[in-house]
């Protein structure tokens, strides 16, 4: 049994039942994760900005880092496990995106990504079923390539289930 | 579970923690006032052997792949600047204390260390990105050692999470410094004002580790410097780098706004910048640490 874990800006799918793949910490940063039912494979990007523009280089070298790039190279990686290359038939659950208490909208980046992500998956023709977004604590999520489970965490709470 | 800790118990922590070494302490002083020179920094570090072997240990470690080996003491200082410096001496002689597991916010060995770097980045990027007139080097010092109250009230607060979890989720007006003070009688910034005093550190710093979460309460002479703090420690911990169970549970005061310039786009970039940095930072520090 392997696991994969993912850090900021890294992206990455399984189609391995034994594997669990894992993030740790989303504060602002929002995870995407995809389930495909079909291939049985689940991909996950760990997206800590909305916006690519403002750094080229770096979503050239991280697509995962920005939700505008993060998407289209997360669909593509699981393309070559079979899936469909725009996220037909997938499941899509979104999580963290948190945001300190009484931020102003400058400081609201969770917000911001959980909103930049939404759209980009829109224009894909796809909706998350589930999401566990925003509030003030930090998740740590990991899913089970077997049965498609997440598990979220966070210090001081019970384990949960999306 | 918890007890309180009495003003007397707090004391006893404070001096149970080693002191400053000399050069650390000296360094700070130096670094914090506005008009000092780098050749006085080089000075500094050039009579202490051990700080400047680790210190052209780091500049020559793989993550600046130097393409010629540094083995003069200043132009390494030069190359690597103050913050580096200040980061070097006081990762080498309050390491333990900074690499402390904290059992008390459930965050591992280093977790602290890591959350302090990262807010000495960010608030030394605030500086820069927002163009206020502030010494960037002192605002990286100034994050680097806010939250090092925590290592002291941390062993208190064992077993205190879901509490401390509870009493923040349960009203909406308290912040994890409130379950701090509920839980065992002093929030981490009372407890780390009494170990700046110890330490003598420079007031402005004293005050970002007292008033780093209420950058209002500071003295208005250094409220400029607290604010920088207060938004790069926040910062830290919406990119993941928290100290476990207190992680994003503070408030953020609006009225940085009346202080610090910052749009959506220029956050962005420092937080972008933050991650690029700290990679490069924490592999040149910890590799060039353990062979000495």
């Amino acid at each position: 049994m392997g696991q994969i874990i993912l850090g900021v800006g890294d992206y990455g799918a399984s189609n391995s039942p034994g594997d669990v793949v894992k993030t740790f910490a989303l504060g602002s940063c929002v995870s995407v994760i995809f389930l495909d039912p079909k291939s049985r494979t689940v991909g996950m990007a760990h997206i800590a900005l909305p916006d690519s523009s403002i750094n080229k280089a770096k979503a050239a070298e991280k697509p995962g880092y920005f939700a505008d790039t993060a998407i289209p190279a997360l669909l593509t990686k699981m393309s070559k496990f079979g899936c469909d290359k725009r996220g037909k038939g997938m499941i899509v659950k979104l999580c963290g995106g948190a945001n300190v208490m009484d931020t102003n909208d400058t400081f609201q980046i969770g917000k911001r990504n959980a909103l930049a992500i939404k759209k980009i998956l829109w224009s894909y023709g796809m909706g998350a079923i589930a999401e566990d977004l925003g509030k003030n604590f930090s998740r740590t999520v990991s899913i089970s390539v077997a049965a498609g489970q997440i598990t979220l965490s966070s210090p001081g709470k019970p384990n949960w289930q999306l | 579970m918890t007890k309180k800790i009495s003003h007397e118990e707090l004391q006893k922590i404070v001096t149970s923690v080693p002191m400053l070494s000399a050069s650390a302490s000296q360094l700070l002083q130096l670094t914090a006032k506005e008009d000092h020179d780098l050749i006085d920094v080089i000075n500094l570090v050039r009579n202490d052997a051990n700080l400047t072997a680790r210190v052209l240990k780091v500049v020559n470690s793989a993550a600046f792949s130097l393409v010629n080996k540094v083995t003069s003491i200043d132009r390494a200082i030069s190359y690597l600047g103050e913050r580096i410096i200040v980061s070097i001496a006081i990762g080498d002689c309050a390491g333990k204390l900074f690499q402390k597991e904290l059992s008390g916010y459930e965050a591992a060995g280093g977790d602290l260390w890591k959350h302090d770097l990262r807010t000495a980045i960010a608030s030394r990027e605030v500086v820069f990105q927002s163009g206020v007139d502030l010494n960037p080097a002192l605002a990286f010092t100034a994050g680097l050692l806010h939250d090092i109250g925590k290592a002291l009230i941390s062993d208190y607060l064992q077993g205190s999470v879901i509490d401390a979890v509870e009493i923040v989720s349960a009203e909406e007006e308290l912040n994890y410094l409130d379950a701090e003070e509920i839980l065992v009688g002093f929030d981490h910034t009372q407890a780390g004002y009494e170990l700046a005093k110890a330490w003598q550190l420079p007031e402005e710093l004293a005050e970002v580790i007292r008033h780093h979460h209420n950058p209002a309460n500071a003295k208005e002479e250094y409220r400029l410097l607290v604010y920088a703090v207060h938004l790069g420690d926040n910062i830290a911990m919406m990119g993941g780098f928290g100290t476990g169970s207190d992680s994003m549970r503070y408030k953020l005061d609006n009225n940085y706004k009346n202080y610090i310039n910052i749009t959506p786009n220029s956050l962005a970039t420092v937080m972008l910048n933050v991650d690029i940095e700290f990679e490069k930072l924490e592999s040149s520090l910890n590799n060039s640490g353990d062979e000495t």
